[in-house]
């Protein structure tokens, strides 16, 4: 301690003494900055801190959540030893500093990030990590491995044969490879085929689809043995039974997998959005189709949310953002401030008072799964005391939008027709009364297309009208039910959008929907009076809690549709969403590299996908007449990436089994409801052959697999992390290797590379000889070798994105860069590689690189009243094409309008059977210490937060005799051991510790995600015939997921939302034993 | 608008520039404004490169009330600096050259120090001290029960600017330790660790001599109170340097320890 000041002589020969002499060169210039103090006699043994120098600085982007905050990682000695938050990045500063500010300076100022970001490195330095292929030695899951040169592990995968002769009972076992489900590779074959088994997808009967099936055999009989099935050519090629998925997957290495599955040529390529909140994305993806011609497409996979830093309201409803939810870091600093100045008000609808609700005036603590009734009580309130836009409601059209300054516009006062029972379906066409004839436009291409024209209500009368037409403003009556007559003469009775979310809204009373809740009716009505009373800066905020319930799709549609009632889109304070600089070079001509046009033609993919989405059963060659209903398993027309599905639906062979599966960076059977089930589908050998993994540990899943392929920590490696809705400044965060990796360094296409998921992907093409990869993969002299030849390419596109490119790198910006990565092998950086690589945009990829990524100024975030980077199109209060679509069980049409749907099984029976006997409702939360299943590796989290706990509320641990620190185990009907079967005799129980509280809703209990593990470190494996011991901490706390009801019609997965995807996380009923 | 995280940095290069003995280094934390994530706690235990268990800063959760009429406040509890330092007149290593005191010269005057060399592991301070800031290091590692240590783990802190290795061989154990505004980096003109990863802007921190400063600004524009009401385990006044801003009184939530 430095009683007395040191001189600076003193000061360096302290520093050599233990060992810093790296220190002594930058002393001077980081001395510089302190003449002040030296002149005051203040300069001391203080200036050793190394970990605020820009060449010890390097940044990069966090994951160990989604949100993906902007990190600055401090490394001494190669060493990644802190990590703090970017200053440049709006998600840990707000406003963030201004790209142009020195490095310097940059490198001084921290930004705030959450305990998780904080602890990243441990994840990196994670004693458990495998650093070369694994190859089971045992049964799956027995814990047993072998290391295997990564060579021989891509020859076996690609080869197949008889692989696991070591393993009793699969001594005889072979094994389809890669190259065997290459088998269609003509690009013309597989366009022709795909047409024809479109147009088979079109007829009407099954005796007309047999007709086509008969002709599409002779047609091409040459080819039928490429198929996986000829009876059914609507599965596609064998191609198809490769398939590959994912968990945490971001742009970049989303584009490269991308490459590879495009000229590979399968369908199957899922990820695991449904686990997440898919129903929130799937149903504002139904919000967001837009009126191309005579039908509605383009729909995004996407969700707007909140403009929080300028809201006065927002209405949270199952949206935890201090603990999760897009998230923390980037959030809160833009709300606290205001809630404490009383500039912003929020209500909190949880069954749990969460950290989010600990800051709110109101806490709702509404019953699980009752939130669409909520929002539809309030529908109904706002519409009864006209508290609604109406001006927004009645523009018909963009132009009639503008004249309210509005970016977007709902199809409100657009008229639906009614089927004889009075059903709403489609919109009516100007054509179908005679009111206007369709027409013939062309596209930006000059291609063709069919318009129709649709229809609104002006002072009794329709009139037509293009919702695209920014010319000719059309706006209509808001509620009208009419009766017209078609060109026959004949009645068509009408009526309009928002009619008909009246009627529906008026199916019930609100004290009807306050039952529901198991709330006051006074407070639906309280509620719908603060929202209604902000103009367009207040919003709904919804995340997983309406999402994951079996009626996930209707809540979300309920409650987005109240901010359409309000016409806060793209407002100031409003909804908004996500906006990025593009990374593969299609956005402007200046982009250096067009990965859109740098890769071998593939053909389009065809055939049904293991998981039936984007498919409707009707279509579909299993389809026979109304007698098929319901259908084995779910048939996913509006919602992807059904992760429940992927896994089951192999292992019932529905459509087929698969013959290769990969999977990366995913932990189904811990992340799933019911995730046992997805267990008992791992260890299926008949429909999952071959089943081989990317991870950085063996995982909760990845423990099932053949083999594992050592992957790099976030801290080694590239991704293009996007952004989030509720982010407004315009962003493209960019992770890249900031450290080198510990993994088996191996030859690819000629280059030397740690193992890794490229290198995976690499390997497998170089294998079978797959088109755009290698030497010459982009084009003539631009090779596809390794990771950087693909991401630094990204990167200069970014750098050229949007109005301006970013400017040069100066001389001493490319000297800091340069040593903040001497501590990185060739293998991971070369200056000179990489720079060929770019080309004339090198400076601009270091000036890129130096700042870890693009991000647009505070100021350009905002333009008057509206946000600057706009949604900007039409938004769906009623949904055509979900009421297009069909329920796979019970044959019904979806409902178009958005409306309380009970909770129920795929059969739509409610659960009252499996609820006898358990009486406590099941839901689950986050915690900000804890993503789902990574972040067990982090000791100074697992530290703070040794073991989660079962939350129960005072009155229900009275009933049961319980108190805080209690054990007990969670069962339920599905699950009535209260157990983990973890196959090979291994079980785990589901026993927790309780925790008392008056802070949730009684009859509910809640636990938070990330503990309770099996794997990643917490149990003994074998390695090449050694032990190596687990770390009990890592098994600390409870995981109940296996409670979670698995669905009595399909048997082997957790329930589901039919519609929107999403899992049942929410609806289960339990009961807690004392052990 | 600027973020108050380069505010305050701004102000804290300036602060530095005036002499220690105008400069009064103080602590702010608005529990309206704290969400309890414990970045705080994680991002020290981090930046200083603390043992198991040894938390510098860890953040108290309290729950009040009875459903549905609830609440819940989260308590981030540094140690206090308190000016006249209960754990500095318990130590039995005096003198010029003793194990722990309270600094009056340089950047780090205002806070209490230890020098691990000289503790001797005694004990008393840690009894003395009613916030319990000070924590006996056990001397392990995070990676303890794993295969293997990490070199992260035995990298250099800078605690009190001097670069502190952790070796199996060679770390603190049995010595005393706590809190210390991150003088290592105030010194640099850097923001103490809890106040930059402080995700709701809870934390202040600055010369609150200066009435220009933001901490001073909030001081002033709000009520502010002190822990225990800077009360020592026997009444005296601690003269803490560390400052809250709650709905309540502090007491209410701190008797529920």
């Amino acid at each position: 301690m430095p009683r007395t000041d040191m001189t600076r002589r003193d000061f360096l020969k302290r520093s050599a003494l233990v060992g810093c002499g790296a220190l002594v060169a930058s002393q001077l210039d980081f001395a510089h900055g302190l003449i002040a103090r030296v002149e005051a006699g203040e300069l001391t043994q203080f200036e050793a801190y190394q970990l605020m120098q820009a060449e010890n600085s390097l940044y990069s982007v966090c994951l160990n959540c989604n949100t993906g905050c902007g990190i600055k990682v401090k490394i001494m000695d190669g060493v990644a030893v802190k990590i703090d938050g970017s200053p440049y990045n709006p998600f840990t500063l707000h406003p963030h500093l201004d790209m142009k500010t020195d490095l310097k300076v940059g490198a001084k100022q921290d930004g705030a990030i959450c305990p998780k970001g904080q602890a990243g490195h441990q994840g990196a330095y994670d004693p458990y990590r495998i650093t070369r292929v694994m190859k089971r030695a045992g049964k799956r899951g027995e814990n047993k491995w072998q290391s295997i040169p990564f060579d021989q592990a891509i020859s076996e995968i690609v080869n197949g044969g008889i692989l696991f002769n070591h393993v009793s009972g699969e001594e005889n076992r072979k094994i389809i490879g890669l190259k065997a489900l290459y088998a269609i590779k003509d690009v013309k074959v597989l366009e022709e085929m795909g047409k024809d088994v479109a147009s088979l997808r079109k007829k009407k009967t099954a005796d007309e689809k047999q007709k086509a099936i008969a002709e599409f055999k002779v047609k091409h009989a040459a080819n039928l043995d490429k198929l996986i099935d000829p009876e059914h050519p609507d599965f596609g090629p064998k191609n198809n039974q490769f398939v590959y998925w994912w968990g945490r997957k971001k742009g970049g290495r989303s584009d490269f997998s991308k490459r590879f599955y495009d000229v590979f040529g399968t369908v199957n390529t899922h990820g695991h959005t449904t686990v997440c909140q898919g129903s929130l994305y799937f149903a504002s993806k139904a919000m967001s189709e837009q009126y191309v011609g005579d039908t509605f497409k383009d729909g995004q996979k996407f969700y707007w949310q909140p403009d929080q830093e300028n809201s006065e309201y927002i209405l949270f409803v199952g949206s935890n953002l201090f603990d999760g939810n897009y998230g923390p870091p980037n959030r809160t600093p833009r709300m606290t401030q205001r809630l404490v100045d009383g500039k912003l008000k929020i209500t909190v609808i949880d069954p749990r008072f969460t950290k989010l609700a600990s800051k709110a005036s109101r806490w709702v603590p509404i019953k699980p799964g009752a939130d669409a009734a909520f929002a539809m009580g309030m529908t109904r309130w706002i519409l009864e005391n006209k508290r609604y836009n109406a001006p927004y409601l009645a523009a018909a059209n963009k132009a009639a939008a503008a004249v309210n300054k509005d970016t977007t516009w709902s199809n409100g006062s657009w008229l639906v027709k009614l089927d004889d029972k009075g059903k709403p379906g489609t919109f009516l066409r100007a054509h179908e009364i005679g009111l206007k004839e369709k027409e013939t436009r062309k596209d930006k291409d000059g291609k063709e297309f069919n318009f129709e024209y649709l229809v609104t209500m002006q002072n009794g009368k329709p009139v037509a009208f293009d919702p695209n037409d920014d010319k000719s403003a059309v706006t209509g009556e808001l509620f009208v039910t009419a009766e017209l007559r078609d060109k026959d003469g004949k009645a068509v009775k009408v009526k309009s959008g928002l009619q008909i979310m009246k009627e529906t809204a008026d199916e019930k009373t609100i004290a009807q929907y306050a039952e529901i809740c198991g709330i006051e009716a006074k407070v639906i009505e309280e509620v719908a009076k603060e929202f209604t009373s902000h103009g367009r800066k207040a919003c709904v905020d919804v995340h997983r809690g309406p999402a994951q319930h079996t009626n996930g799709f209707y809540n979300i549609s309920a409650l987005m549709n109240l901010n359409l009632l309000l016409g806060n889109y793209d407002w100031k304070g409003g909804m908004i969403v996500a906006s990025t600089f593009n990374t593969d070079g299609t956005k402007n001509d200046s982009q250096p590299f067009n990965l859109g046009k740098l890769k071998p033609k593939g053909g389009k993919q065809f055939g049904l996908s293991v998981i039936r989405h984007d498919a409707k059963f009707e279509e579909s060659t299993l389809f026979k007449d109304k007698s098929s209903y319901p259908a084995k398993r779910n048939w996913w027309p509006l919602s992807s990436d059904v992760y429940e599905e992927i896994l089951p639906s192999m292992a019932d062979a529905y459509p087929y089994g698969a013959k290769v599966v990969f999977s990366y960076m995913g932990a189904p059977s811990y992340s799933l409801p019911a995730g046992q089930t997805q267990i008992e589908a791992l260890i299926n050998l008949d429909n999952i052959p071959l089943y081989f993994a990317s991870d950085i540990t063996i995982g909760s899943t990845t423990m099932y697999a053949d083999y594992i392929f050592p992957d790099l920590h976030y801290l080694e490696r590239w991704e293009m992390q996007g952004s989030h809705p509720n982010m407004p400044v315009k962003v493209q965060p960019v992770r890249q290797p900031v450290i080198a990796s510990p993994n088996e360094v191996v030859t690819v296409f000629g280059e030397q590379q740690p193992i890794s998921y490229e290198t995976v992907w690499l390997a497998l093409a170089e294998k079978l000889g797959l088109a755009g990869f290698g030497k010459d993969g982009f084009a003539k002299g631009q090779d596809l070798s390794r990771p950087d030849d693909f991401y630094i390419r990204m990167v200069a596109n970014i750098a050229y994105d949007g109005k301006e490119p970013v400017p040069d790198a100066s001389d001493a910006e490319v000297d800091i860069f340069l040593k903040a990565r001497k501590h990185l092998p060739k293998n991971v950086f070369d200056a000179d590689r990489w720079q060929a690589i770019a080309g004339p945009s090198w400076k601009k990829v270091v000036y890129l690189l130096n700042r870890g990524g693009r991000f647009d100024s505070q100021e350009a975030s905002y333009k008057g009243d509206h946000v600057a980077n706009k949604w900007g199109k039409q938004i769906n209060l009623y949904q055509e094409k979900t009421a297009k679509c069909k329920d796979a069980f019970t044959g019904k049409s979806y409902h178009g309008m958005a409306r309380y749907v009970p909770i129920a099984d795929v059969l739509d029976r409610e659960p009252v059977e499996q609820s006898k006997g358990y009486d406590l409702h099941l839901i689950t939360q986050r915690d900000v210490r804890m993503t789902k299943s990574r972040t067990i590796a982090n000791q100074y989290l697992t530290d703070s937060m040794p073991e989660n706990g079962i939350v129960i509320h005072t009155s229900d641990a009275k009933k049961l005799g319980l108190k805080t620190g209690d054990k007990v185990k969670v069962l339920s009907s599905t699950n009535p051991e209260g157990a983990w079967d973890l196959k090979n005799g291994r079980k785990k129980t589901m026993v927790g510790s309780v925790q008392v509280t008056e802070t949730i809703r009684p009859g509910v209990i809640t636990f938070t995600l990330g503990h309770g593990h099996w794997s990643t470190g917490a149990e003994d494996v074998t390695i090449d015939g050694k032990v190596i011991k687990g770390d009990k901490r890592r098994a600390g706390g409870i995981h109940a997921n296996a409670a979670m009801w698995i669905d009595p019609h399909l048997k082997n997965t957790c329930m589901i939302d039919k519609v929107g995807g999403s899992v049942s996380f929410y609806d289960t009923k339990v009961k807690l034993v004392k052990v | 608008m600027t973020d108050i995280l380069v505010t305050m940095q701004q102000e804290l290069e300036a602060a530095l520039k005036r002499k220690p003995e105008e400069r009064r280094w103080s602590m702010l934390i608005d529990l309206r404004k704290c969400v309890g994530c414990h970045a705080c706690t994680i991002g020290c235990i981090s930046e200083n490169k603390l043992p198991p268990q040894l938390k510098y800063r860890p953040v108290h959760e309290y729950e009040q009330g009875q459903y549905p009429d609830v609440s819940r406040t989260f308590l981030p509890k540094p140690c206090m600096q308190c000016d006249k330092p209960p754990c500095v007149d318990i130590c039995p290593v005096k003198g010029s050259d003793g194990a722990t005191w309270k600094e009056e010269d340089g950047v780090a005057a205002g806070i209490v120090a230890i020098n691990y060399d000289k503790c001797i592991g005694c004990q008393k301070c840690i009894a003395a001290c009613p916030y319990n800031s000070r924590t006996i290091d056990k001397g392990a590692f995070h990676s303890d029960g794993t295969p293997a240590l990490q070199k992260y783990e035995t990298m250099a802190a800078f605690e009190y600017g001097k670069p502190l290795r952790r070796t199996k061989e060679d770390n603190p154990k049995g010595i005393a330790r706590k809190c210390h505004f991150c003088v290592h980096r105030v010194a640099n003109g850097m923001l103490p660790q809890c106040i930059t990863t402080c995700i709701g802007r809870a934390g202040y921190f600055g010369d609150a001599n200066d009435p220009k400063s933001t901490i001073s600004q909030v001081m002033k524009a709000n009520r502010v109170q002190l822990l225990r009401n800077g009360k020592g385990k026997k009444g005296e006044d601690l003269k803490p340097r560390v400052y809250y801003i709650a709905n309540q009184k502090l007491e209410v939530l701190y008797a529920q320890d």
